[in-house]
């Protein structure tokens, strides 16, 4: 973890010079997929309540959660996109990163769907697993990411 | 040695991920709709009740509004059709008074609340498929003076009312149900317009979610029960089974002190509610359930047992569980009554009237006639029509006959939907049509060749 901090660093200090748009020095598409990431994890938690406690308002909430979480995937995606395009250096290692977000978030969208159901069956089975499913790519997408970029820096 | 290490790193959680991405395909697929197969197989006492399916996107399919232009609907042979009114602002309901006089009900429902961001996306598909009409909460009167079936007069009968639907008069009382109460209006015979103030008989489930609003309302023969179809507040029990209290039932009340008591429960949506000429027992037509695929849950015509539970939310067509609805209820499936006739899946039966007229030929004596107001989740469309089951002995005797078509063009756009029907003074079936804003008549085409007891 403490690898990963100087890494970032690093690449502020770096990039930092070729860009103005960036609010305290991180990339806002970063905070984005952090918000989004919460409330997908705020999704799997009130699945599991209406899993042992089926009352529609613990559904409500989790539809409601998963939504915001794909408003917030869809505007990292436009911030990322700006981000290269405008020719920043993006975070290494990139593309493990990108490709397991961009899953976790397509498997949100069908979520969203099956949460979208009426009755038990938004939830339990389906929904339930799709919910602990994205949470659990996140994590690995992040330990991924994490280990790689450790390895990168030690590497390099 | 270290840039192999880290592709044999990065190629494990790849593979992992490309393994999910498959799965999540698999997903996708389970989750494309088909068509609904021949609606003849699912008509009568012994529909034939496909597998249940669950979907990742519910199909909706509406028809796209076109009007009328000049077109007419087109009727059975021996039958003809013209528009009695038109210009109403969605038309659901009919009712006949003693002296001929047609009342139309132009209502929409309440607004309903977002309680889910399908919520917002079901109020696009009703505004596409004209059902956002604005609420004229109105009753307009026409009165045709000489019996040719054109109304010389027409007059704003009742206004301001709450979503009303269901119109009964007993003696000089005219009860109005509105979404959440039925109202008691002084009537004198001949009146074309009631200034009187209402006096609430008894409050009537309401909002504020209020899924299925419209309250239909039949009085019984003696004038001292009034029969309420109740619908549910949800497709499938999704607002949590405490906004179902006293829903998806047909309410028995007393006349004189408003009181009630449940005749009939589990009944989705009772939209129409008629006695059988025949044995004088009550009969129902239900809107089933949504979302489980497009030949379930066939709509239902059925006699209504005192008592009896007809099985929604638990289940449908007898013991067929619904998984959608947790925890279940062993004990009411157990109890669960078959209904007598169905009338093919998503048909949306909003209008009922038993047929005991002379106007119309012989063969619809006896008989029920069906407003389908036709289909939003299921390809092909299907419903958007008048049928009539004959009926023998007081049960229904054989497969619907399409009576009223043409609310179809072509290229299946609506050019109206039937809803309420009645049968007017004359005899002729009348149907309210609240896409189309008219009030069609349906007649004899060969007036007054139709056999006419005692003379």
């Amino acid at each position: 973890m403490k690898h990963a901090t100087i890494t970032e660093a690093g690449f502020i200090d770096h990039a930092s010079l070729r860009s103005t748009a960036k609010p305290r020095g991180r990339p806002i598409h970063k905070m984005l997929v952090s918000f989004s990431a919460a409330y997908f994890t705020g999704a799997l938690v009130t699945d599991l309540v209406y899993w042992q406690m089926p009352d529609v308002v613990w559904e409500r909430f989790s539809i409601w959660l998963i939504t915001a979480g794909l408003i917030m995937a869809g505007l990292a995606v436009i911030a990322y996109v700006i981000d290269l395009l405008s020719g920043r250096q993006i975070d290494r290692p990139a593309l493990p990163r990108a490709v397991g977000y961009l899953l976790a978030v397509l498997i949100a969208l069908f979520n969203a769907f099956v949460h979208s159901r009426d009755g038990y069956t938004a939830v339990v089975p389906t929904g339930l697993m799709l919910s602990a499913l994205v949470v659990a790519v996140l994590i690995l997408t992040a330990w991924v990411a994490s280990a790689l970029a450790n390895r990168h820096r030690v590497g390099a | 040695m270290m840039q192999a290490l880290k592709n044999a790193g990065s190629a494990k959680p790849m593979r992992r991920l490309a393994a999910l991405s498959a799965a999540v395909a698999v997903l996708a697929l389970a989750g494309c709709d088909d068509n609904g197969g021949d609606p003849r197989t699912q008509i009568g006492a012994n529909p034939v009740l496909p597998k249940l399916q669950q979907y990742l996107m519910p199909p909706i399919r509406i028809a796209k509004v076109v009007g009328w232009g000049s077109e007419t609907p087109t009727v059975a042979q021996g039958l003809q059709v013209h528009a009695l009114a038109t210009g109403f602002e969605h038309p659901r309901s009919l009712y006949v008074l003693p002296n001929g006089d047609v009342l139309v009900i132009e209502s929409n429902g309440p607004k309903a609340p977002i309680y889910r961001p399908k919520d917002i996306i079901t109020g696009w598909v009703q505004w596409f498929a004209g059902a956002k009409a604005k609420d004229a909460n109105r009753i307009t009167l026409l009165r045709d003076t000489n019996g040719d079936g054109v109304p010389k007069l027409r007059t704003v009968f009742l206004d301001h009312l709450n979503s009303p639907f269901g119109v009964a008069l007993v003696g000089h009382d005219l009860y109005v149900a509105d979404t959440d109460a039925i109202v008691r209006y002084p009537y004198q015979d001949g009146q074309t317009s009631i200034t009187a103030p209402g006096t609430k008989l008894t409050d009537l489930p309401g909002g504020p979610i209020d899924h299925h609003w419209t309250k239909t309302l039949l009085a019984s023969a003696d004038g001292s029960k009034l029969y309420v179809g109740v619908g549910s507040n949800s497709n499938i029990g999704e607002n949590g089974i405490g906004a179902e209290y006293e829903r998806a039932a047909i309410w028995e009340v007393d006349r004189a002190s408003g009181a009630h008591r449940i005749y009939a429960s589990g009944v989705r949506n009772p939209t129409g509610l008629q006695w059988e000429p025949e044995t004088g027992k009550l009969w129902a037509i239900a809107n089933e359930r949504d979302e489980i695929g497009p030949d379930l849950v066939p709509d239902y015509l059925t006699s209504v047992q005192d008592g009896g539970f007809y099985g929604w939310p638990y289940s449908y067509y007898g013991q067929h569980l619904d998984p959608r609805i947790v925890p279940q209820r062993p004990d009411l499936v157990a109890s669960a009554i078959v209904p007598d006739y169905a009338l093919s899946s998503h048909v949306a039966p909003l209008g009922l009237a038993m047929y005991t007229g002379n106007e119309l030929p012989a063969n619809y004596r006896g008989g029920a006639f069906v407003g389908e107001h036709g289909s939003w989740d299921r390809t092909p469309l299907n419903g958007y029509k008048v049928v009539f089951v004959p009926f023998s002995g007081g049960k229904p005797s054989g497969p619907a006959q399409d009576v009223v078509t043409g609310f179809l063009d072509a290229d299946n756009h609506a050019r109206g939907r039937p809803v309420g029907l009645a049968v007017d003074k004359a005899g002729a079936l009348l149907i309210a049509d609240d896409v189309g804003n008219t009030v069609w008549r349906v007649s004899s085409a060969h007036p007054g060749s139709s056999p006419k007891p005692g003379t």
